[in-house]
Parts: structure tokens; sequence; C-alpha cells
């Protein structure tokens, strides 16, 4: 990893966060004040997110001042006004999002000026300052959750009991995060619990807006979306838990516990939900077992994934499945204090010692992580080798895992080679589509 | 002033005329050498689309063995996540397949304020050593630009340290308003940064006293070799099919840029004619290829369809002094060729088609559907400029009051144009094809890099496509019923043109 440069970075910038998120909301528009590649490019990026497209206003119908030298030298607040306001009569959306571009943010655009004659037309306008250099598409997805719990979330004294927020998995960047937050929103209900996740398709604007009313907001990743947690905490006064996203059978039984304690539920009402599903989930895994174990199947692994996923999807592998975890490899470009965010989730593994963890941005450097902490061949008859090997990592690691002689699934960004719809790896039920899919890998191809 | 000696391109709006912004019939847009008096149009509203930089990309990441830097912030550029076509189209030439390695120098806010000269050094020099790539190319974005990074020194000075050429391409996005001016800036990098002579082959014959007959041989092989231009949308079967009828008429074909690893441009100017397939491409280079080496060239209109290739063909018949065997060739293709579109003619005839994409291709592609059988209900494209007036006015006899549409995407006139057309198929680029998806239409792609395009194969593969593609609409008509557009009613009742203004 160097200092100067990242290597076919897995991120893009703030601005790329703050649209991903923007785009993913219903009835949402986005309008880009910036240049007019930044929007389109960012859309390809998005893409890479399992073929996560534009959706209703995102893509290339997204509104974009498409500043140019004119805006460069004279200033672009002006061209952004009209744009807001053509914007306000020609496309149908209950909130305008405006975000700005590196050369706006750069030339110093005034936003406020801009956006003020277009207020109180009846459509909500914010707007956030997201040019590239503020940071990569996590922190603008962490930015534009924060001004949309303080600026749009309706302040409430009235809490619900049975309410909680869930946030964490940025749209394409966590390419499953659709499915993910369907099968947290499950699990949760069966605590007898609604959840907004304002994501999923269920909901509308409205889950966003009555949000302060949530009596506790669960963050699903140790280092994305806490800035968000902490300004809804200090303007609705809702406290946050942040819990590993509950990949898996045994992740799933620890979480609904954990959140039924931290709401003061009965024990018993965790434990009868945890009871049904974990019944459900076993006559599944029952009826696979013979072939299972006829063919042996347990693998050691490699996981190369974000900072919300690396932890849970090794540690369902491992304690889960029994699979051998060799290394896990971090992606993001990380602060000393997120990576020990990120290391807590690898402490106590049960039945096998967690695997070495690496922070490491550039592709081509994952494979010397791996080889080189291999002891050396030394002529030996007899030769211990994490063999056989398999790799969970983005489509990158098709080409190591080709060349480490290792079966492999897709399932962190860029995933170029799948498609993903409703599917999600959270809960019991993602458990067992997690393990379909690597069934699938092992014996389909 | 020659090409070359210039430090930065010029840009198309001067130098071709070129406008993004036009509605109204065909008899208006013809009216104008390229844009001419439409320079001054824009929009009060607007959409996201591409810039520069994006299509310097498409060009950029076909090519083998170097290694992209992309200074600037960590998102430009960031399009590069998916590298299929890349990785395919390497399958599909043979050439043993890598993943794309490109890098970004990742500024932030400190390297805004400072300037990131310096990371875009150690970046150079770091991945020479460490991927020995034949070239690294670096492209410079909107940022380090408006903060004065001196991208030209930092280059010209790591060169002295790196094993690989460095070339660097100029694309801030906010430089133009004409994105296809992306080539002309890959084209500078080039002919600046990379060897169009084999010089060490030179040096060899220097000291050689007996190299007549080999002299001749290369003159020889040069007379009948001919270079074709390719493009991000020219796959590998237009290729095949272009080097087919080619080779049918005693031409050797070398194809450039697109695949070509950066050391074979040294045998570039080892060619009889340099031939450009699509007009908004390559003229820029092919016109410094003839200014610096003396190569003639020639770009015609894409040789698609039946008129366009059989133009196309008889044209590089008369520059290579094979018009008879040109002529031969264009009539037994065709020969053959109807007896294959007499499968399709009786499901095409009559069905309203609307194209949009580049400038010159959904023309041509107009024209072939035309000959098919088909009824031109719309056209848009991305760009006009010098090279219109010609290819657009082939359509002027009958579709002179033909609603037009310049838009470099911009989907909201797209969705407007195709409510009032009604058409039955759409041929659309990429980004675009949703629209007409969701409103129900089967939309043909107007590239796909894994199929025929061009020639008498492509002829053959629109028509198949298109007939396949109204053969069950099942697709696009549960998208429509469940899905919708995010304009407001009243926008499908105005002029799709409402938002262009006059300066």
């Amino acid at each position: 990893m160097s200092q100067n440069y990242v290597e076919r970075p897995r991120f893009s910038c703030a601005l790329g966060g703050a649209l991903e998120t923007i785009t993913s909301l219903p009835g949402v528009a986005p309008v880009i004040h910036a240049a007019s590649g930044c929007g389109g490019n960012l859309f390809g990026a998005q893409q890479a997110g399992g073929l996560y497209g534009a959706g209703y206003c995102g893509g290339l119908s997204m509104p974009s001042s498409n500043v140019a030298e004119n805006e460069i030298i004279f200033g672009g607040v002006e061209r952004l006004t009209e744009q807001i306001e053509s914007t306000l009569e020609l496309v149908d959306a209950r909130l305008l999002f405006i975000v700005t571009g590196c050369m706006t943010d750069i030339i110093g655009d005034d936003l406020r000026a801009a956006i003020n004659p277009c207020l109180g037309r009846g459509t909500d306008i914010l707007a956030l300052h997201t040019g590239g250099f503020r940071g990569n598409s996590y922190k603008g997805y962490d930015l534009t959750l924060q001004t949309l719990f303080t600026e749009y979330t309706v302040k409430t004294v009235r809490t619900q009991a049975d309410l909680v927020n869930v946030w964490g998995l940025a749209p394409a960047h966590d390419p499953f995060f659709r499915g993910d937050l369907e099968n947290v929103k499950h699990l949760l209900a069966l605590l007898g619990l609604r959840a907004n996740t304002f994501f999923t398709y269920d909901e509308t604007l409205s889950n966003l807006k009555n949000a302060g009313a949530a009596r506790l907001n669960i963050v699903l990743s140790p280092v994305n979306g806490l800035g968000a947690a902490a300004a809804f905490q200090e303007k609705h006064g809702v406290p946050a838990i942040v819990v590993d996203l509950p990949i898996g059978a045994g992740a799933a039984e620890r979480f609904l516990y954990t959140i039924a304690a931290a709401l003061g539920l009965e024990k018993k009402i965790a434990a009868k939900a945890v009871g049904a599903e974990k019944d459900r989930y076993y006559r599944y895994i029952e009826r696979v077992s013979d072939s299972y174990t006829d063919m042996d199947l347990q693998q050691y692994f490699l996981t190369v994934a974000n900072s919300t996923y690396a932890a849970p999807l090794t540690r369902c592998l491992a304690e889960d499945f029994g699979w051998l975890p060799e290394l896990t490899v971090v992606t993001d470009l990380l602060d000393e204090d997120e990576q020990e965010k990120v290391r807590a989730g690898f402490r106590d593994f049960r039945f096998t010692p967690a695997p070495r963890l690496v922070f490491e941005t550039d592709a081509s450097q994952i494979q010397r992580h791996f080889t080189g902490a291999q002891r050396p061949y030394r002529q030996e008859r007899y030769y211990d080798a994490p063999a056989p090997l398999f790799v969970l990592g983005s489509s990158q690691e098709a080409e190591l895992a080709t060349r480490l002689g290792a079966k492999y699934l897709s399932v962190s960004y860029p995933l170029n080679d799948r498609a993903v719809l409703s599917c999600g790896y959270a809960g019991f039920r993602g458990g067992l589509r997690l393990f379909e899919d690597l069934l699938y890998a092992l014996i389909g191809r | 002033m020659g090409i070359a000696d210039s430090k930065t391109v010029p840009k198309r709006e001067a130098r071709l005329d070129a406008i993004e912004t036009f509605g109204g019939p065909l008899r208006d847009l013809v009216k104008h050498p390229g844009g001419g008096c439409l320079i001054n149009c824009r929009r009060s509203f607007s959409q996201t689309c591409n810039c520069q930089m994006g299509l310097s990309l498409s060009m950029l990441n076909t090519m083998p063995d170097i290694v992209i830097i992309k200074h600037g912030p960590v998102g430009c550029g960031n399009s590069s996540q998916n590298d299929k076509n890349f990785t395919s189209g390497l399958r599909a030439r043979d050439i043993k397949v890598r993943p794309l390695i490109w890098a970004s120098t990742n500024l932030n806010e400190n390297d805004i304020i400072n300037g990131g000269e310096k990371k875009l050094r150690e970046a150079i020099i770091s991945l020479d050593r460490l991927h020995r790539p034949a070239a690294i190319v670096v492209l410079t974005t909107c940022a380090p630009s408006i903060i004065g990074d001196d991208a030209d020194d930092v280059v010209e000075k790591a060169r002295a340290e790196t094993s690989a050429k460095v070339l660097l391409v100029r694309c801030e996005g906010f430089r133009t308003k004409i994105s296809a001016m992306g080539y002309d800036d890959v084209y500078h990098a080039i002919l600046k940064g990379l060897d169009l002579e084999d010089q060490r082959e030179e040096d060899l014959l220097a000291r050689r006293v007996d190299n007549e007959e080999f002299l001749w041989r290369r003159d020889y092989e040069a007379q009948r070799t001919i270079n074709v231009f390719n493009a991000f949308s020219v796959g590998r079967p237009d290729e095949l099919e272009i080097e087919r009828l080619l080779n049918a008429l005693d031409l050797k074909v070398n194809f450039y840029p697109n695949f070509a690893h950066p050391d074979a441009f040294r045998r570039i100017t080892r060619a009889a004619l340099n031939v450009g397939l699509c007009p908004t491409h390559d003229d820029y280079f092919l016109q410094y290829l003839e200014e610096r080496y003396g190569m003639p060239y020639f770009i015609g209109e894409m040789p698609l369809g039946l008129s366009n290739t059989a133009v196309w063909l008889q044209e590089l018949g008369r520059r290579l002094g094979r018009e008879k065997e040109a002529a031969l060739l264009v009539a037994q293709e065709e020969e053959l060729l109807q007896k294959g579109l007499d499968l399709y003619r009786p499901l095409l005839r009559g069905k309203k088609v609307f194209i949009t994409g580049g400038e010159i291709r959904v023309v041509v592609t107009a024209m072939l559907l035309e000959e098919l059988g088909c009824e031109l209900v719309g056209l848009r494209g991305h760009h006009y400029d010098l090279f219109g007036p010609h290819v657009y006015g082939k359509l002027l006899e009958n579709h002179a009051d033909l609603e037009v549409n310049i838009a470099t995407t911009q989907t909201f006139e797209l969705a407007n144009l195709l409510k009032r057309a009604k058409p039955d198929l759409v041929f659309a680029h990429g980004g675009s094809g949703v629209v007409a998806a969701k409103m129900g239409v089967p939309v043909v792609p107007v590239f796909s890099q894994g199929q025929y395009y061009f020639g008498y194969s492509g002829a053959f593969s629109i028509a198949r496509r298109a007939a396949k593609a109204l053969q069950n609409p099942a697709y696009f008509r549960n998208l429509q019923a469940n899905t919708r557009l995010p304009y407001k009613k009243e926008w499908f009742g105005r002029s799709p043109f409402d938002y262009i203004r006059k300066e």
C-alpha cells in the first residue's frame, strides 16, 4: 500500500457515494452541480455493484448542471439555480438533493445562495458539498445520511417503543445491501420490532421523515454510518448500537439476543425467534449434509472484502460451516482507529483460530500477502499447504483464484460477474443462500 | 503550426464546429456547415452524461501492457471498475488475458491545498517498478488542473527514471461539452509519447550494405497494407468482417488504436493508407500522420448496411487501384446477403424505428434499416460537426421534416421524443436504452462488441437482432406496466426542445 496512489480502488469518491445513496431512496432526485462527466462516470462505478442500475432517477437521468469553462471562471451559482428551477418543473420528486463535484467546490460556489430562490415550492431541497477530494464513497454515504437525518427527519418527542432504524450498508458498494436489509428487517420483526431501513422497497420517504420516533439506531458496520449515528443522536436523542452485520445462523442468533437486550425485551422473545428460525435453517442444512459429508467439501479460504463484510463473512464460514480461514484482506483505506474497530470483529473465533488480517487497498498486492505467509517449501516429501483453497472476493479476485488454483465466489465490490437483485447473506435465510452459492461454486463449475 | 507542435489539443467546438444542442427538423440542421451558428445553444435543464475523460478511457482501457494513472480525486475514471470489455477483447484477439491495471492518485483535501505533483511523480515511479508496463498513461482531471498542478513537468521529469514510456492525456471534463474530444486527447498523447517509426530497424539497416531486397520487400508489403482505425464501439467481429472484405481485395490490415500494443505503433507508418471507420474518432490523428509522414487517409461513412458498405469498398478500391475487384466483391456479397435478409424482411417491413447514439452511426444505421423496409421515425446524435452535413444530407430527400435531436444522451428529451414518435423498435447507445425499455419499446444496442455490426455480416446480424427483439417484447412491456419515468406528466405535453435556449 502506497501513500501516493491506490491501485484499482474499490471505492469511488464522496460524490459517488452520495449519488448511490440518494438515487436508492424512494421519491428523491439528485441535482449534481459538477461537470457533465461526473454523474455518468460514477454511474459506471455504481453498476459494478452487481449490475446495480439507474432505478427511478439515477444513471443518465440524473439532473446535472454540467458546468464548463465559463462557470469555472465566472462561478456556477446562477447556472445551479437555473438547473434546480428547471428540475422542479420537470422532475417528479418529493425531495431534491443537491450535491457538488470537485470543480464547483474548489471555486467555492455558494449552495445556499443558489438554493434560496427555489425554496417554498412544495418540494424539499437539501444540499451537501461532496467534492471528490472530501473522501471516498463510504464517506459520501455517511455524509448524505447525516444531512438527511439532521435536515429532513422530523424532530419528535414521541418515541415509538417498537420502532428501530437500521443502516450501515452503502448502496452498490455493499452489493447485497437490499437483500441484507430485508433479511435484518425480518429478524427484527421476529422480535416484534418495526424497522426503518430507508432503502428496502416496502418503504417510502415517510420512513425517513418519521425516523426520529425510533427507540434505537442499529448500525451494521464497524466504520460506515457512524457519523450519521452521532448526528442522529445529537439531533433526535436516539442512541445507537454498532453490531456486525449478522451473516449466517450463528451471527443472527447473537444479533437477536443483543438487540433484545439493548431494548430490554424479555430474553424468551428472542429465544422463541431463534428457536423457530434455527429449526427451519437446520432442516435445510440436514438435507444437504449427505452430499456435503460424502464429498468432503470443507475448504481453507481467503476473504477479500470491505470493512463491513470482512469479519462477519469470515466468521460465518468459520463458525457456521466449519471452513478454515487463512487470510482476510480488508480493502478500505482506514485510519488507525477504524482499523482497530475492524480488528475487533476478528476476536474470539469459536472452534478455529481467526485468520491473519491485512489492510490492503491494492489488488496486485493481495497474492503477496497470501503467499508471503506460507512456509517455504523445502523439498519435503510431505508438505502442509492450505488446500483445497477457496477465495471469496470481488471479481478482481477471479484472477487471483485462478493463479492459486482455488475455487471462487464473488461477494464484494466490484462485482461484475454476477447480478445481485434480492440476494442477501444476512440472517438465517441469508446463511442458507450463502451455503447454496458456495456449494454451487464448488460443484457447479 | 502543425498538430504536434501544440501543447494542448484544440477544442472541437472550434476545430470542427461541433455542437451538442439542437432540436428541430433535419432540413434546419443540415443547413449549417457543422454546428455553425447553432454553437451558442445550451440547455436550461440538463442531465449527466460523460466527459472527455470517459471517452479517453474508452480507448485507453483497451491497450495491452499499460498502466493507467488517474491524477485526481479517487472517483475520477472510476467507471473502469468493470474491465470486462478489456478482458473479453483480449480474449477475442488471442492476447494473453490480464486484468486492467489502473490507479488513482486519490487527491484529498490536503492535496487540493498543497498540490498533487509529488503524489503523481511517486505513483509513476512506483507503478513502473511494480508492473514494468510498456507504457504508463497519466490522465489529468478537473481538480489538479484548476489548482494548477504542472502534470507536463512531472511527466517530463519522470520519463528519465522509468522503463515505461510515459504518456500524458489532458482530459479535464469541464474544458469542453464535446466529450468526443477525449479521442483527440489520447491521440495527442500517443503522437507525443509513442514511437511511430521503427528507429531500431532503421539503425540496423543503415549498417547493412546488401539490404536492397529487404527494402524492396518492405515497400511492397507496405503498399498492400492498410491501417484501419477501430473504436470502442467496434468489436472483434467487426474487425474480422472488415479484414475479410479487405483480404478479398488482396490487402493486409492492421488495426489501431484499440487493443494495439504500445510497441505496435512503431509499424503504423508502414502502410499505404490510413482508414478511419468512425469520423468522430480519428481525424485528428490521421491528419497528423498525413502532415508528418505523408500518409494519405480516408474517412468515409461507416461501412455499415448495403449502400454505405458498397460506397466504402468502392472508394477504397479506387484509392488503391482495385476498382474492378471492389465492384465484383460488392456484387457477390450483396447477392449472398440479400438471400439472408429475405428471411427477416417480412417481419421488419413497415416497422417504425427510432435511433439514438453516435453522430454518424445513427444515420448509417437508419439507412440500413430503411433498406430492410423499416420506417425511420426519429433520429438523435450525441453531437454534430463538420462530418455531419454530408451523411445527414443523404436522408434529406425523404426525411427533410424528420424531427432530429442533437444531444449527448439527455434522456429527458429522448423520453419526450419517443412518446411522440411511438416507435416499434429503438436502436440505442448504452445508458439510453433503458429509457425506451421503460416505455415498453424493444431495444437493440447500437453497438455490442461481441457481435457483428459492420459490413455484410453486420447487416445480417442487425436484421436478425431487430427481428429477434420484435418477436417477443414481453420484457419491455412488463417493465413499462410496472415502472415509471421520473418526469411529470406535463413534460410529455410540451416540445421536447423546450429547455434549449439560444444565447
